[in-house]
């Protein structure tokens, strides 16, 4: 299993604009996040039929 | 008010349905532990190996003797720190909230001491017994002449092999290179991790030493990991950091914070103070009128409003 991981302990690549540097698996993550917030958002959610009460 | 009391106290009527809680928790709870399992096997985790005194020694020596020489002469980063090490400074403020002051000596470290002259009484080098008897013997305003004629001396001719040797350093030379050889050897790294307790548990004293010197510091500048790069948020290596903490570490980006020997207080406090606008937003006017303007809501419980009609 340790020699079929991909080993990541190289030095990141970074994205710089201004004042702001961000690695990019860094940015690769808050990529995902923002992806798996709007999947969330609007995938359809499972739902029963009909709601009960009132 | 008490119409908002009323509102939480009062029966809701609107409409109902079943929610498996469970069922949501054991599956969430398997997808997560799946996906972290399958990502640690392929892209396993941070790797980087301790940095030692050791190898601080052999890799650049001339900062070491450097900074052993800052030790004495009191110039460094931990020698002049004060709360919670020492009493050299006043430690983190807060405009007047002398916090670390107030909090005290908690962890009692004399570099001077505790990082070279006590750790020298293990020397094998013959000529340290007699350097230390006279560091010892000296006045304290005789070893600060001592330690900082020294410390300029090296600071002009940028590594030691090259002062030219004076009674003018006194016994700090000696001292210095004494030490060097020690850590060299591996027995420094055992010897300041094993003051506190026998086994090697504490390493308050071989931190603060390390951090005094350029050598660590370059090193963690290599990775991004220093402040005023968004190291909060940035992890060794490739690996992804703590992209969560953009927020504290946005603010060592820019002044006032940048350049305050303070940041640390100023932004925990700065932090705080917006986490209470968090938490007061429903009372702070227009914030939270913000939920009419952008109904964000709406599309999150489309289905509610949809059903009712809303």
């Amino acid at each position: 299993m340790v020699l079929l991981a991909i080993s990541l302990n190289h030095p990141a690549h970074f994205f710089n604009w201004g004042f702001i540097s961000i690695s990019i698996p860094n940015l690769i993550m808050i990529g995902i996040i923002f992806v798996l917030f709007f999947l969330a958002l609007l995938l359809p959610f499972p739902t029963h039929d009909k709601p009960k009460g009132k | 008010m008490s119409k908002e009391r009323n509102v939480d106290l009062a029966k809701w009527s609107g409409p109902k349905r079943p929610y498996d809680l469970v069922k949501e928790f054991v599956i969430a709870f398997l997808v997560v532990g799946l996906l972290v399992g399958a990502i640690s096997a392929i892209f396993s985790s941070p790797d980087e190996p301790a940095v030692t005194l050791q190898q601080w020694a052999n890799q650049a020596p001339a900062d070491f003797v450097a900074t052993t020489a800052g030790e004495l002469a009191g110039t460094t980063i931990s020698a002049a720190y004060g709360p919670p090490y020492n009493n050299a400074a006043e430690g983190l403020k807060l405009g007047p909230l002398k916090i670390q002051k107030w909090a005290g000596v908690t962890i009692p470290v004399n570099p001077a001491v505790d990082f070279v002259a006590t750790p020298l009484k293990f020397s094998k080098d013959p000529s340290v017994p007699a350097a230390l008897a006279q560091w010892n013997g000296a006045s304290s305003d005789q070893q600060l002449k001592w330690a900082t004629d020294y410390s300029t001396a090296l600071g002009k001719a940028g590594d030691y092999t090259k002062v030219t040797a004076s009674d003018a350093y006194g016994p700090v030379p000696t001292m210095a290179t004494g030490l060097l050889a020690l850590a060299q050897s591996d027995v420094l790294d055992g010897l300041l991790t094993t003051t506190v307790t026998p086994y090697p548990s504490d390493f308050t004293k071989p931190m603060l030493f390390l951090a005094d010197g350029t050598y660590f510091d370059d090193l963690g500048a290599k990775q991004h990991l220093h402040g005023d790069q968004w190291g909060m948020m940035n992890e060794t290596g490739s690996y992804p950091g703590q992209s969560w903490l953009w927020l504290f570490s946005l603010w060592y980006q820019v002044e006032p914070f940048k350049s305050s020997e303070n940041a640390d207080i100023q932004i925990f406090a700065l932090l705080m103070l917006l986490n209470l606008g968090f938490i007061f937003m429903p009372k702070i006017p227009f914030i939270n009128r913000l939920p009419r303007l952008i109904p964000f809501h709406r599309l999150i419980w489309r289905r509610y409003y949809k059903e009712n009609n809303l």
